[in-house]
């Protein structure tokens, strides 16, 4: 006779790190790094006809610190890498990062002397959207995947 | 009434439309020759609109004739740029644009000041026009032209450490490494 028969429908029985996981992929809090075109697409996803809301990740802050997903969507300048930095440093862990659309992932069609070649130069990317702008169903997609990815996470 | 009658005055507008393009084109380089002599500007090349090259030794006088002169009453300074004319054929390699307009006569102007490349300095106009601060600063972040008597001359878009000016001709497109190197 085993727990679960005592306990009937009222409990269910798992391991902390799939509750947390659970939980966790389930209400995103992104921190937007909007630079540039991209970011106005980020904003149609989330807005009502793409609805991030239903993914759980419509809580956007604008303080880092209250974060957990860095979503940079735009052009990136080395004037403006050290902000990146600055930001990404005071999330709190566990966190991860979008890097959304060309310029954020390689530095897109300006390949000139003041874009950073690429984000992931300087922080750790989780997942890559290509396009440019990409459309709000792959910002979709690539929430999903930070959400596969969270739920593996070891929860502490 | 007042107005028209002074739109009329010497060669400046045509009562009703002052100051439309091509409604007397030379006006306002005629009223500078009348005033600084005729060897003072020479003939521009802007498109669109009146336009004069000047020597830069004499900046500010000329400026402020040009904002304070009744009949040409420049008080608005659009734009300030500059261009650099490396490959073409050209005895001085820079030359700094000033977009004039006037309010009052609804004309448009441009002054184009040729800046020797071993010697790159020219007057600052922000006394003469407070807008041309932050115009001025882009133009030194840009080309290294160094404007005299400006308030704060610093970069304006370009990283303070950035030690090159990227829109001279002679930068390469892809930098010399600063986007790589750069300074956290
Ligand atoms: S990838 Fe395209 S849409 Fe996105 S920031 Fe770059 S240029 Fe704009």
């Amino acid at each position: 006779m085993g727990l679960e028969d005592q306990l009937q429908e009222n409990v269910m029985t798992t391991k902390v790190d799939a509750m947390v996981g659970w939980a966790r992929k389930n209400s995103l809090w992104p921190m937007p790094f909007g630079t540039a075109c991209c970011a106005i697409e980020l904003m149609a996803t989330l807005a009502s006809r793409f609805d991030l809301a239903r993914f759980g990740a419509e809580a956007i802050r604008f303080s880092p610190r209250q974060s957990d997903l860095l979503v940079v969507s735009g052009r990136v300048s080395i004037k403006m890498m050290p902000v990146l930095k600055k930001i990404y440093d005071q999330m709190p862990e566990p966190k991860w990062v979008i890097s959304m659309g060309a310029c954020a992932s390689s530095g897109g069609v300006f390949n000139t002397y003041t874009l950073v070649q690429g984000v992931d130069q300087y922080i750790p990317v989780d997942v890559y959207i290509p396009g440019c702008p990409p459309r709000p169903e792959n910002v979709i997609q690539a929430l999903m995947k930070i959400q596969e990815k969270v739920a593996q996470a070891k929860a502490n | 009434m007042e107005n028209q009658e002074e739109h009329q005055a010497e060669g400046v507008g045509r009562p009703g439309r002052p100051g439309r393009p091509g409604s007397n084109p030379e006006a306002v380089t005629a009223r500078i020759r009348a005033r600084f002599g005729d060897a003072s500007v020479r003939d521009g090349n802007a498109v669109g609109c009146e336009s004069v090259i000047a020597e830069r030794d004499a900046l500010l006088p000329f400026m402020t004739f040009l904002r304070d002169d009744p009949e040409l009453t420049f008080d608005y300074l659009a734009d300030v740029t500059a261009v650099d004319r490396l490959k073409l054929d050209e005895a001085v390699r820079f030359a700094v644009v000033y977009q004039l307009y006037s309010y009052k006569h609804n004309r448009r102007f441009s002054v184009s000041i040729p800046v020797p490349e071993a010697d790159p300095r020219i007057q600052s106009v922000v006394s003469v026009w407070p807008g041309a601060n932050w115009l001025e600063r882009e133009v030194y972040d840009m080309y290294g032209i160094v404007f005299e008597g400006h308030p704060d001359l610093r970069r304006i878009l370009m990283p303070d450490d950035f030690g090159s000016y990227p829109l001279r001709k002679d930068y390469p497109l892809h930098g010399k490494g600063e986007r790589d190197n750069f300074v956290f």
